[in-house]
């Protein structure tokens, strides 16, 4: 614990860290000082002169070094100016005077010098009603201006810094919160000041404007309606939004997030999703969330949204009452007997894969896990321990990032790795080519596509890198999907696990493995007992399959070449895909807006999501339509409750031992506070009212031995002359269903590309932006050139979910 | 008790009635007749437009969010200089009343920061059905002034810059 | 040289301490500089002084910093933070101040003398790595002192084991891009560090955390001037000369009405009158001396009266009048001169040169900018003086750095020692 220290606060004595800044201390008193600059999370810069107070130190005696005392109390000495509360920090005995006269004219000045050049569009500014230079001239303004209107600087008024984030350039009071977010949070110096006095502006530095995955944020932080996002310009005015907490579903990470919503003209009269916001949980997202999980949300509105139960009658679908299908459905999962399979994803929440297991099991049947990464298993045993968070990890700490690019596959793990590295933890990156986060590692190690395993080995052995690791407070290592496909990322976890296990990494909190799914809830499908299989398309051919929440027709032309010959298919989805247009059965579910649940996120923590706009035309939950199907199947499975469903999944998995969803509720205090009125302090982000989750407790900090199961590495694939590597990359904005329907984020998704090294892309006589015809294993697809010098001469990165079906490592032919 | 008294006293009423037929009649005949309402009156609601026509609502919600019989509906959209509503960077796309609602406070035109709702002098309101009681934008909005100042039109680019139109301080 | 060269009469110096060119031709001249006890004080320092004897030398001389706020100089030097390392020194010659001119002429024509000063202040704090921060249109004086430099290293006064001794110095030019807020040491090392030029946060103060977070001195380009004279002749010379409160000479930029502007060398304590009538020549016109600028624009403007102009200009003494003697620009205005159009002049320069950093000074020279434009241009009322003088007040103690502050000073200080002028300008 570091020192503390106690100061008085108007009258109030609080006893704080040392180092606080007084901004801060006041906030934890319950005092609030205005601020527009100041963030919590960002440097102190003093700009905006906003939190002007009066401060005085107990006075000390020179030749004594003694404090000199009046009437049995310090004698404080007030400095002459005022100063600013939120780049001094406490001192022992310090006083803080806020409401006195002269300290509110100091404010009062600052709000009317910042009024001059600020444009009255409140009525129609974005951020009116949740302002904090409304709010703030409210409380401390003048009412009336001295200033002549007429006098007033104009500025562009509409500027798109990207296509996603818009600028009033009129609006901005020049707080550079926003490129200090760039800067220090995200380390992506996009945005940059341009000119100087009153004429400076934010500009975008980047091509293409504000590149970077986190612009979202800059809009919470900003004070003013200066950024406005492109997704929710003049959607609606905040006071009319409600709001529900929600778990974001993009990524392993699990965001908290709040949904938006109102009833809308313009969708029919529907209540629908206006925005996502950020909702706080240190431990998981702070305050931040990423653009794919603040603007891909369109999906769960789509026109395409499955609202009716339908069944296949001469070769057309038509629509059928939920009896019929469900008993359709029932009558050939029976007559299949042990040809019965269960494909389901992790876009699935907890509660829905334990039915479809448990519904598996209880029929004879399989439930296999749609996914092209191994290692939950392992993730289970040696996972990062209850407790972790990522957020604590610094000086001492080692974290190991394995085939994987964070950036594009979890961007909030990205930036809170980045920020554990500011604060020293020592970051080791392996991948092949350069990521992101390479920037901000201590050592950045590079090998070979196909070598992981070989490349994860070696490390063990003795070296200054590995030294570092091994002799790490705590160490994590993250394990992913790049070039990598179902046995690859199963022997690299496992090589993983051992390195952790050798080096004594492992159960304990922020010690273990950490798997970056490519779905929200492989973890949570783990954990309930499915797993990947191999070759999928044998697995499915000829049997009656169940699909859950997954497009394997769209995916991948084999995989619908299997379904063909399937016996019979019943999809249950939220979207018309390729696959529903096969299905004998289509099942309208309803999405995570639409219903409660919880997932399972890659740090394996249990987190509750709550409904938040009316289901889709008939659809149910998941594990409502598993149960009635169970139910026509004579076995019965929970299908009212959902939070019953999860006692009995807590009751029978050990991991969820004493779970429920009260506990999952629970909140504890959090710093820094934000989300109550006072938008100005911490931005418009949610406070956390509805649950910070529990982490599962891996089986390695239960206790017991530890055995890891060692995985057989198929040969690294050499390909032919005339042949490329190809090996699958993850893209953070792809064409999976639940983007797609995001238009805003159509330019970022791009076309499908495939990255080729200088010299390959010479020999095969093409350059940058050519489109070429990529080819293997019977799959074939067009795709744009893209010069990479960072990737090895032999190989071509062909990006997952762009339209060509890659799930491993294959030799492929370029043209 | 005089036996002429109560006679006196028919007569005194009688007289009474008979001084007022003489007096001007306090009823109107309404609907042929209808009694000038006073300035300050509260009536059905009228949208204004400025004297180009274009519409005068920005479609900032206030008004809605002033109603305290939530009688208001508005929901906003972006104007370009192709399809130009207002002079603003946005306008009201739904702007309904639901007259059942509305207990004619006033409330809205006080909140409105361009002065575009005003309660006009119309009384005469009447529905059918509780449907046809919300009053849509079509309805509310004035008619223009000519036939070529109708809103949504194509305006050069460049005129209209400031996100809300410059005003003045209200007159009255 | 000792002694002799240095004569007094009549409290004229007959001899030049800092524009030794007026004295002695080509001293821009290595061998000439060198002829007349160049680096001899280095020399000797590095060789037979420790460090800190050095900065005892200028601490005991009372050598007041020259860049305008007149902090003592060795008492700087001493606050370095010897727990951080490395050390860096830098010159600051942003010389951006209107009215003040003279770093420019010491830099050109005795720029020896100044890197010498810069050497001994690296060696006194332990620097290896100095800088020159430039403004941007001195880009010949800069391409100039290059040349210096080379030659310097050359000769061995700069480079790696100076003069046999474990000790190695580099000094490098830097120039900046014409902002007046560079003038600003934490603006300057924010600039030379190559992000924008804006101030930081005080404190930490640069003795502690300064370039690229390391302990930095920095003085202006006459105070280290001033530093090899100081060594050679040692602190009770120095001291001699002066006030009591301010040690030394000055050199005094005088411009605006008077015959004969010009920089002067002068000893603390020589009266304004002395200043303007024997060395400038008195005011043009033989018109009466109005207001005095003793600081360039962002100095207060101070009411000239018989007493004004037989004060001895010193830190101590100029402060009597209500304003700084600062970089001791000494502006003359006489009586044709109406207030309302110097501060007219000084806003529109604050506001073009304010960085926009912090809210007041951005936004209240902005609104400032127009009330004495209104003033000026007769359009105004007395309305607009009023709320010119409440918004300059306003701005007063809550900006982040001296540049805001300082904006104020020429109109809090005219239109309340002045307000003849505005009720002339405006409208009734």
């Amino acid at each position: 614990m570091s020192k503390q220290v106690t100061l008085t606060i108007d009258g109030k004595q609080i006893t704080v860290p040392d180092g606080t800044l007084v901004a801060d201390a006041a906030k934890l008193a319950g005092i609030d000082i205005p601020v527009f600059c100041h963030h919590p999370k960002l440097e102190p810069v003093g700009m905006c002169r906003m939190c002007l107070v009066e401060i005085g130190r107990p006075m000390f005696d020179r030749a004594t070094g003694q404090i000199v005392m009046e009437n049995g109390q310090p004698k404080i000495q007030f400095m002459p100016k005022l100063e600013t509360a939120c780049t001094n920090p406490v001192s022992e005995g310090m006083v803080v005077l806020t409401q006195t006269a002269k300290a509110k004219e100091g404010q009062k000045g600052t709000v009317e010098f910042l009024l001059t050049s600020h444009p009255l569009d409140c009525p129609i500014c974005d951020k009116g009603g949740e302002c904090p230079l409304q709010n703030l001239t409210m409380e401390h303004g003048p009412g009336k201006s001295r200033f002549i209107y007429d006098e007033k600087l104009h500025l562009d008024k509409q500027v798109p810094l990207g296509e996603l984030i818009w600028l009033d350039r009129e609006r901005c009071i020049q707080c550079a919160r926003c490129i200090r977010f760039q800067d220090e949070i995200a380390g992506e110096a996009v945005l940059g000041f341009d000119e100087r006095g009153r004429n400076t502006q934010i500009v975008s530095l980047s091509d293409p404007g504000f590149d970077s995955v986190f612009s979202g944020n800059t809009t919470d932080i900003c004070p003013v309606g200066a950024l406005t996002t492109a997704d929710f310009r003049f959607g609606a005015r905040p006071w009319e939004l409600k709001a529900q907490a929600s778990i974001c579903t993009q990524c392993p990470v699990g965001c908290n997030t709040t949904l938006n919503t109102r009833r809308e003209a313009k969708a029919g009269g529907d209540i629908v999703i206006k925005r996502v916001m950020p909702r706080q949980n240190e431990e998981v997202n702070e305050i931040w969330l990423c653009d794919k999980g603040r603007f891909a949300h369109h999906y769960v509105g789509s026109k395409k949204r499955l609202a009716r139960p339908q069944i296949r009658k001469d070769e057309k679908l038509a629509r059928a009452s939920w009896d019929a299908a469900t008993k359709l459905a029932a009558e050939n999962f029976s007559a299949s007997k042990k040809d019965f399979v269960i494909l389901a994803s992790g876009r699935l929440a907890n509660e829905d894969l334990f039915n479809l297991k448990s519904l598996a099991d209880h029929a004879g049947g399989r439930a296999i896990l749609y996914s092209d990464m191994g290692g939950g298993d392992l993730t289970a045993l040696v996972g990062v321990g209850a407790g972790t968070n990522l957020g604590k990890l610094g000086e001492g700490d080692a974290i190991l990032v394995v085939a994987s690019d964070l950036y594009e596959e979890a961007p909030i793990w990205y930036l809170r790795v980045k920020q554990a590295a500011d604060r020293g933890a020592a970051l080791i990156v392996a991948n092949p080519r350069e990521t992101k986060l390479d920037k901000f590692a201590k050592f950045s190690i590079r090998y070979s596509y196909g070598d992981e395993v070989k490349a994860v080995n070696d490390f063990g052995k003795k070296s200054k890198i590995s030294d570092e690791f091994a002799k790490a407070k705590n160490a994590i290592v993250f394990f992913g999907s790049e070039g990598l496909g179902l046995n690859g990322t199963s022997a690299v976890a496992s090589a993983c696990a051992d390195l952790l296990k050798e080096t004594g990494h492992i159960g304990r909190a922020s010690n273990g493995l950490i798997g970056v799914w490519q779905r929200a809830n492989d973890q949570g499908a783990w954990e309930v007992g499915l797993q990947p299989e191999e070759d999928l398309a044998k697995a499915l051919k000829g049997k009656a399959v169940y699909i859950v929440g997954t497009d394997p027709v769209g995916d991948d032309p084999k995989l619908a070449k299997a379904l063909e010959g399937a016996e019979f298919v019943a999809v249950q989805d939220i979207l018309e895909t390729a696959t529903t247009e096969i299905a004998d059965v289509v099942l309208p579910a309803q999405a995570f807006s639409e219903r409660e649940g919880t997932f399972t996120s890659g740090e394996r923590r249990v987190q509750r999501f709550y409904a938040a706009v009316p289901p889709t035309g008939d659809s149910k939950p998941d594990f409502v339509i598993t149960s009635m199907i169970a139910k026509q199947m004579n076995i019965v499975l929970e299908g009212t409750s959902v939070s019953v469903v999860f006692d009995i999944l807590a009751n029978s998995i050990e991991a969820f031992t004493d779970l429920s969803y009260a506990k999952l509720a629970e909140v504890r205090p959090q710093w820094p506070i934000v989300g109550r009125g006072d938008v100005y302090y911490g931005g418009t982000t949610y406070e956390n009212k509805h649950g910070l989750g529990v982490q599962l407790v891996p089986a390695a900090q239960v206790g017991g031995t530890v055995r890891i199961p060692k995985v057989k590495k198929e040969a690294v694939l050499r390909p032919k002359e005339k042949e490329l590597l190809a090996v699958p990359v993850n893209k953070l904005y792809d064409r999976g269903v639940t983007v797609s329907p995001a238009e805003l984020l159509d330019e970022r998704v791009g076309e499908a590309t495939v990255s080729l090294h200088p010299e390959a892309a010479e020999r095969l006589g093409v350059e940058a932006g050519a489109r070429v015809k990529i080819s293997f294993d019977g799959v074939s697809g067009e795709a744009v050139v893209k010069i990479d010098d960072t990737i090895s001469a032999g190989v071509a990165l062909v990006p997952r979910s762009m339209g060509i079906a890659i799930k491993e490592p294959v030799a492929a032919k370029v043209k | 008790m005089s036996v002429l008294e109560p006679v006196v006293e028919l007569v005194r009423g009688l007289g009474q009635t008979f001084r007022y037929l003489f007096d001007r009649p306090v009823t109107y005949q309404y609907p042929e007749q209808k009694r000038e309402v006073r300035p300050r009156f509260r009536g059905r609601h009228v949208l204004k437009r400025y004297d180009n026509g274009l519409e005068k609502c920005i479609g900032c919600s206030l008004c809605a969010a002033a109603c305290p019989a939530d009688a208001i509906f508005v929901e906003a959209s972006e104007n370009t200089d192709e399809k130009r509503f207002s002079p603003g960077e946005r306008y009201a796309s739904t702007y309904e009343i639901n007259m059942l609602r509305c207990i004619y406070c006033g409330f809205c035109e006080d909140a409105c920061p361009t002065e575009a709702i005003v309660l006009g002098d119309n009384y005469e309101l009447s529905f059918t059905d509780r449907r046809s009681a919300i009053y849509p934008k079509e309805m509310l909005l004035e008619p223009v002034p000519t036939v070529d100042m109708t809103t949504p039109r194509k305006v050069e680019t460049g005129v209209y810059k400031r996100s809300v139109p410059e005003m003045k301080d209200p007159t009255d | 040289m000792k002694g002799k060269s240095f004569l007094w009469q009549n409290k004229r110096l007959m001899a030049h301490i800092l524009f030794r060119h007026r004295d002695i031709p080509d001293i821009n001249k290595l061998d000439v500089y060198k002829k007349n006890g160049g680096f001899a004080a280095l020399k000797n320092a590095v060789t037979k002084m420790k460090p800190a004897e050095v900065t005892d030398v200028v601490k005991n001389s009372g050598l007041r910093g020259r860049g305008g706020a007149g902090f003592p100089t060795g008492m700087k030097w001493s606050f370095m933070d010897s727990k951080s390392w490395p050390h860096y020194v830098l010159a600051n010659a942003d010389e951006s101040e209107p009215g003040t001119f003279k770093d420019r002429e010491i830099m050109e024509n005795n720029p020896f003398q100044f890197l010498e000063g810069v050497a001994l202040a690296s060696y006194a704090v332990g620097a290896n790595l100095a800088y020159v921060y430039l403004r941007g249109e001195f880009w010949q004086v800069a391409a100039f002192l290059d040349e210096k430099l080379a030659e310097m290293e050359d000769a061995g006064y700069l480079g790696e084991n100076l003069f046999g001794t474990d000790y190695s110095l580099k000094i490098h030019t830097h120039l900046g891009a014409g902002a007046y807020i560079c003038g600003e040491e934490t603006a300057l090392m924010e600039s030379l560090e190559g992000k924008r030029g804006q101030p930081r946060v005080r404190p930490p103060f640069p003795p502690s955390v300064g370039l690229y977070g390391k302990p930095t001195v920095i003085n202006n380009v006459e105070t280290l001037t001033n530093v090899p004279l100081i060594l050679a002749n040692g602190a009770d010379w120095y001291k001699s000369m002066g006030t009591a409160d301010s040690a030394g000479v000055k050199i005094f930029s005088l411009s605006g009405r008077v015959r004969k502007p010009g920089n002067y060398e002068l000893p603390f304590g020589t009266t304004f009158r002395q200043l303007i009538y024997e060395n400038g020549g008195g005011v043009q016109d033989g018109r009466p001396v109005k207001a005095i600028m003793p600081a360039g624009a962002s100095s207060s403007l101070i009411v000239v009266d018989d007493k004004t102009l037989d004060t001895p200009m010193d830190y101590a003494f100029v402060r009597t009048l209500g304003a700084d003697l600062g970089s001791a620009s000494v502006i003359v205005i006489d009586d044709t001169v109406s207030i309302d159009w110097v501060i007219n002049k000084t806003i529109h320069f604050f506001k073009h040169e304010s960085c926009g950093k912090c809210t007041p000074c951005r936004e209240g020279n902005y609104w400032m900018r127009h009330l004495t434009e209104r003033i000026h241009s007769g359009n105004g009322y007395s309305t607009d003086v009023d709320l010119l003088l409440n918004v300059a007040k306003q701005m007063q103690g809550k900006c982040l750095c001296a540049l805001g502050e300082f904006s104020t000073m020429a109109v809090v200080t005219g239109i309340e020692r002045f307000p003849q002028d505005f009720k002339k300008a405006v409208k009734a």
